[in-house]
């Protein structure tokens, strides 16, 4: 295994490298998989039968703890990621924990949200419109539990076997996936609940 | 303590939630639904290429060239699907 020392430690070897550039063919992947799920909402937001629309149920309060949670998040894990680079391990663990916090209280928000949203008779089944927009966000909030456990297993790994080229290759490959969460909710954020309310 | 915080990320960082805020104001001002959709399409693009250039290194290694090439075929078929549906089954064209 050549290890080429002018790069990050993520960077180190050609196999890095390529898992690093095959993640973001990935992700490439997942802009197209949450773009038909916006083009399905967009189409369908104004068939709401007899139920209710985005306008009655959205609330501003949740959505905007939800946006500040996540973009906190997506800070932090980065700040992980330059803890990682200068090669201050224990500085990483803390970052990408209270980056795991945040997505934990995100995803308790996201839930109460649901529970509110099923209470206020909008459930998956009541109209295109709510079947959409569950579907939606259901989707995006799988990715972030997804995420929280994919988070957790690394701290793990990073705190037994410290940084190394695998271990801050496999930190670095979850960072982009975290941010990338971060990016498809700035865009629920705008296109959903903002244009929905608007 | 300070070299924990890079300039570049909490600069980064400062600036998504001041695109956030201004996003806001097409909840709580009044205005037209063209304006309000133009100002959600910028800043949420905005926003979104921060993320990618600030926080997810796009542009760090030789591998450059090859990651925007991707994200870039990703985001035009993304706008291919959502604005092909929208024409298709909302404009009516």
């Amino acid at each position: 295994m050549k290890i080429d020392n002018s790069l990050p430690l993520e960077y180190s070897t050609e196999e890095n490298s390529l898992k690093i550039l095959g993640f973001w063919i990935f992700l490439g992947a997942e802009i197209m998989l949450f773009a038909t799920l916006f083009a399905t909402y967009f189409t369908l937001e104004n068939r709401t039968g007899s139920g209710p629309t985005g306008a009655e149920i959205f609330q501003i309060t949740p959505v905007l703890f939800e946006t500040i949670l996540l973009l906190t998040s997506s800070f932090t894990v980065g700040l992980g990621i330059h803890a990682m680079r200068i090669g201050n391990k224990k500085a990483m663990i803390s970052f990408f924990s209270i980056t795991l916090l945040l997505g934990l209280a995100f995803l308790g928000v996201e839930i109460f949200e649901f529970v509110t949203y099923v209470h206020e008779g909008a459930s998956i089944q009541t109209s295109a419109f709510t079947a959409a927009l569950l579907t939606t966000l259901g989707t995006h909030g799988a990715h972030v539990t997804l995420g929280f456990f994919w988070g957790l297993f690394i701290i793990l790994q990073i705190k037994k076997r410290g940084l190394t080229p695998q271990t801050t290759n496999k930190a670095f490959i979850f960072s982009l996936y975290w941010h990338f969460l971060d990016v498809v909710w700035i865009f629920i954020f705008s296109f959903i609940y903002l244009k929905g309310m608007m | 303590m300070s070299q924990l915080f890079p300039m570049k990320q909490v600069l980064g960082f400062v600036f998504s939630i001041l695109l956030t805020t201004v996003a806001l104001a097409v909840y709580f001002l009044d205005m037209s639904f063209a304006a309000g959709m133009t100002i959600l399409l910028v800043t949420a693009f905005i926003q979104a290429g921060l993320q990618l250039v600030v926080f997810m290194h796009a542009g760090e290694t030789k591998d450059k060239g090859a990651i925007y090439t991707n994200v870039f075929y990703g985001l035009i078929i993304a706008l291919v699907t959502v604005f092909g549906t929208l024409l298709a089954m909302i404009w009516d064209m």
